[in-house]
């Protein structure tokens, strides 16, 4: 396929989602089918670009020298982009429904399209200078998303998601300054770029450098201590919190790590030094941490996104074992966690959305009102905890044997911070689920005769997403066997 | 080994109904209720039979990743554990015909009690480690609403330290597992290990880590010392019919696990006298001892009876953890006993409590003299579990102790036979002054204000039934000694 399709995909979003305020519709519903129509047909174009990628990398700008703007699919483009695009359109169905009862459609829909392109930006960027520019883009675009509802509380959980992400990115940027330096080049190559003659006795100062640009990058992957942000950014409107803190900033943000340590730096570089000791710890640590403040948040969504912090730092474990099977454990949870958690907060918003319910004590007995989406939960619980037969067993099983693999000894509490993790995992969602089907005796059920569950808007993404748990966890081979060609560099 | 898809039949068939009894309309009679449930039970009771006399059968159902295959195979150890699971979910489901007309929702209790009849089959039949993993977890969840079907404040907190506790176990079970796939050549259970020596030698301590922290795993839900303390939070609170069932047939999950691990995954010769072994063999029998003591102090009837189930589970986590023969058969012939003594006390409880609204033993007294039948089973199962000549307990602890005897495990091969028969005598401890108050209140007892109260037929049947089996198979038990003869010998 032509290479200027790459450019097409990136910009249509960007610009159809900015003439979404200009545009006169007559009716929300026109509006709607506009939007619907411009993701669709995107993703129809996406995934046509990437199984039938163009070879050749398409120069979008050039500065000076190997300072350029340039795309180019590869094996993560592929995972990363078609992850995105199938989860969009879906996304953007459930958005119509809920984003009812919010203020200023016009502005939420324009940005949220627009950001549709700028991640794809992210997976489609050939090397690390472009990655940057879309990174930081990212931030930009979203913010007004965090900012949605214009309530003190959200004014600063926009502005600390602010200055965490460009503090994090000025922290990246160094790892790009150094990359280009001791590099042979800026473009992205598995097994990295680092040139050994030109580094000399500089490995440490490297190292060092690799930390503070995975810590950089970790700030979007919500990485301890720099997770403070995302459970606050749990404020904007749930279809942020389920799209873009549960999957595409977050998952970007684990994306950029992927491609500073296997295409960047290289993993023949940095395994076994302290720097991967450093990394894994940090990682391990967030993963028990992320789930202990979990079990303790009694406020649905704010629960969810600690749960997310947790579940990051999976994917982050993966990579930091820096094995091509860690690799491979790591794209599958990223891949796979992203329809448990998508799915988690969509319940929680439709809760929220029909029954103005925000906290967990407030859930008992909802279950009988509520079927259809609190069976779509206990699957996506069942599933995070790592219940066989469900997608999260799976990602869960790669992890673990490509920490058992690797015979690190820190991978081995790796393993343990794992299923520890699962355990309070158990028991933060759970927790949710036996309150909603079996209240305490003598519970009233007249206090939510009001409760019902939503329209197909809000269903069709709920039941697409809990089925593709359990296909995936009952049948996970194609997928296991492509993340681990990409892993191994074949695309 | 003959390929046959009969094998999954049994499981999907209770499985299938009892979701459907749960998604039923609440408006549907109890009596139409009760018609389907019997229909699940023997039904799949002839199910089991059916795929049983089929012989070695087998089945790969599908391949959850390219080398992780869902698969199923019916061997002797499976045999026996699916035909006591049968068993007693008959006897139970038949008397909760009638006591659970004093609860709510019966509805949902039945489609549960069949749901789970379901998945034990299948954890019965599991052919290999990570299809048994997925039906003990499932186990662990759709058992859970049989603990908190009351919904009571101390249910439903039952309900969940059930949950958590077996969760941590099951996770640690998979912490092993991870290290067993990478380095066992399959995960199908043979008998004698599945792992090359030279394996073993060289990641030796790993590997016995990795036994270890299973054994702990399994041994959670089997209420091993020290994750324990769900067993009595969890088992009392349960309607009776369903106590029955946890304590007779659940904590056996665990079990199964064990024998599954050690005979048929790392093999006895692995861990015969490493510290492995010295460890298990010490938490057995302190667990032993503790749950009779335990047991002995408690007050509540049915609580006092979980605690029982405690010591008495671990009768036969001691007996295979001396890696014995005799000890092992002695072992599985205790999981048949136990099964059906320890069903049979606590719906002999349930008869009590349904009757007459007692719940502490002290309340008990002249219990007899109102419902004599129930009392005499009680009285009768009650000598078995002690170990008394001619009934089934005594079979299973001769065994037991006849095997640590020749086990050559240093001091545990006399401890551990001193231990059983402190224990046997705790046990008469707790579990005969039930009968003695029973019938013999003593003088100042009111015998003019006396009714007589005894249980109907559907409550009477399955305890007299299991009566029967718990003196008769203490008295012939050839056939099943034969049964154990030709496989047992084939793990060691």
């Amino acid at each position: 396929m032509n290479p200027m399709m790459m450019l097409v995909v990136i910009l249509l979003p960007i610009l159809g989602g900015a003439l979404v305020p200009v545009l006169p519709f007559q009716k929300r519903v026109y509006r709607n089918l506009y939007v619907e129509a411009l993701v669709l047909l995107n993703s129809i174009l996406v995934f046509a670009l990437l199984w039938n990628r163009p070879i050749e990398a398409l120069d979008v700008v050039r500065f000076t020298g190997n300072w350029t703007i340039s795309l180019r699919v590869d094996g993560m483009s592929m995972v990363f982009g078609s992850l995105i695009a199938f989860l969009w359109p879906l996304a953007t169905l459930y958005s119509f429904e809920y984003m009812k009862h919010e203020q200023r459609e016009k502005t939420f829909f324009m940005f949220y399209t627009m950001t549709y392109g700028v991640t794809l930006g992210i997976a489609l960027a050939e090397d690390m200078l472009t990655m940057y520019f879309f990174y930081e883009l990212l931030t930009l675009v979203t913010l007004p998303l965090v900012l949605h509802t214009l309530t003190r509380e959200a004014v600063l959980a926009a502005r600390k998601y602010l200055y965490y992400s460009l503090g994090g990115a000025a922290f990246a940027f160094i790892g790009l300054i150094f990359t280009m330096v001791y590099g042979n080049t800026l473009n992205f190559t598995l097994g990295g770029v680092m040139n050994a003659a030109k580094i000399g006795d500089r490995t440490n100062i490297l190292l060092l450098v690799y930390v503070f640009a995975f810590f950089g990058f970790g700030v979007k992957a919500a990485i301890c201590p720099f997770n403070s942000w995302l459970p606050q950014a749990g404020v904007a409107p749930t279809p942020v919190t389920a799209l873009l803190h549960a999957v595409a900033v977050v998952k970007a943000g684990a994306f950029s790590i992927i491609r500073l340590t296997f295409y960047c730096f290289g993993t023949e570089f940095l395994r076994g030094t302290w720097a991967q000791g450093v990394v894994m710890i940090a990682t391990i640590f967030t993963i028990v941490y992320g789930c202990s403040r979990a079990v303790k948040e009694t406020h649905i969504k704010r629960r969810l996104a600690y749960s997310t912090i947790s579940n990051l730092s999976y994917i982050l474990f993966g990579v930091t074992i820096m094995t091509p099977l860690g690799l491979t454990g790591a794209l599958t949870h990223m891949v796979f966690h992203a329809f448990m958690k998508i799915g988690a907060f969509f319940c929680a918003g439709a809760i929220m959305y029909k029954t103005g319910r925000h906290y967990v004590h407030e859930l008992d007995g909802l279950g009988r009102k509520m079927p259809k989406v609190f069976v779509i939960f206990t699957v996506s619980a069942l599933a995070l905890m790592g219940v066989p037969g469900l997608a999260g067993f799976i990602s869960k099983w790669n992890l673990a044997q490509a920490a058992v693999e690797s015979k690190h000894v820190l991978s081995y509490i790796g393993i343990g911070a794992l299923l520890i993790s699962a355990l309070l995992t158990a028991t933060y969602m759970l927790n949710i689920v036996v309150r909603a089907f079996f209240p305490k005796a003598g519970f009233d059920y007249e206090t939510i005769a009001d409760a019902e569950d939503p329209n197909w808007l809000m269903l069709l993404p709920l039941t697409v997403f809990a089925l593709v748990i359990i296909v995936f966890g009952l049948h996970s081979a194609p997928v296991t066997a492509f993340l681990q060609e990409v892993a191994a560099g074949i695309y | 080994m003959k390929e046959t898809v009969w094998v999954i039949v049994p499981v999907l068939i209770p499985v299938i109904m009892g979701i459907f009894l749960l998604f039923m309309k609440p408006s549907k009679s109890r009596k139409t209720l009760l018609w389907i449930t019997a229909a699940g039970l023997f039904v799949t009771a002839g199910l089991v039979g059916y795929v049983l006399s089929l012989g070695d059968a087998g089945y790969t159902l599908f391949y959850l990743t390219d080398t992780l295959p869902v698969f199923f195979r019916v061997d002797s150890v499976s045999r026996l554990f699916v035909s006591v699971v049968t068993f007693i979910w008959i006897c139970s489901g038949l008397y909760a015909f009638e006591y659970m007309k004093h609860e709510e929702n019966n509805k949902r209790y039945f489609g549960f009690y069949l749901l789970v009849y379901g998945i034990l089959v299948g954890l019965d039949f599991s052919g290999n480690l990570v299809t048994f993993y997925m039906f003990y977890e499932l186990m662990t969840l759709l058992s859970m609403p049989l603990v908190l079907h009351n919904r009571s404040h101390e249910a439903v907190m039952a309900g969940l330290k059930y949950l958590f506790y077996s969760f941590f176990g099951a996770y640690m079970v998979l912490f092993g597992i991870y290290f067993i796939y990478h380095y066992a050549n399959t995960m199908s259970f043979t008998a004698g290990g599945v792992f090359d020596a030279a394996v073993l030698a060289e990641n030796r301590s790993l590997l016995l880590a990795a036994a270890f922290l299973m054994l702990i795993g399994f041994g959670v839900k089997a209420g091993m010392f020290p994750l324990h303390a769900w067993l009595p939070t969890a088992h009392p609170v349960a309607p009776a019919p369903a106590s029955a069932a946890l304590s007779g047939i659940i904590v056996k999950g665990g079990v199964l696990g064990i024998v599954r691990v050690v005979f048929y995954i790392f093999g006895a010769d692995f861990l015969k006298g490493t510290w492995v072994q010295t460890v298990w063999m010490t938490l057995a029998l302190l667990t032993v001892f503790m749950g009779s003591m335990l047991a002995f102090l408690e007050k509540g009837f049915k609580k006092r009876l979980a605690y029982s189930t405690v010591s008495q589970i671990s009768y036969i986590l001691f007996g295979l953890s001396v890696l014995q023969p005799v000890a092992v058969t002695g072992a599985l012939l205790h999981v048949v006993f136990h099964a059906i003594i320890k069903c049979t006390l606590f719906l002999c409880a349930g008869a009590v409590i349904y009757q007459t609204g007692k719940t502490k033993v002290e309340e008990l007294s002249g219990i007899g003299k109102q419902m004599p039948v129930t009392i005499w089973c009680y009285t009768f199962v009650s000598l078995a579990l002690i170990g008394i000549p001619p009934t089934s307990g005594f079979v299973s602890k001769w065994y037991l102790a006849t095997g640590a005897l020749q086990s050559g495990t240093g001091i545990f091969t006399w401890l551990g036979p001193v231990v059983l028969l402190l224990s046997a005598l705790l046990t008469a401890g707790y579990l005969l002054p039930v009968t003695v108050k029973g019938f013999l209140p003593g003088n100042d007892f009111d015998y003019v204000s006396l009714q007589k109260r005894e249980a109907n037929g559907w409550m009477l049947m399955p305890i007299l039934l299991l009566t029967i089996c718990a003196v008769a198979l203490g008295m012939f038990p050839n056939s099943l000694a034969e049964f154990f003869a030709a496989f047992v010998p084939q793990l060691m």
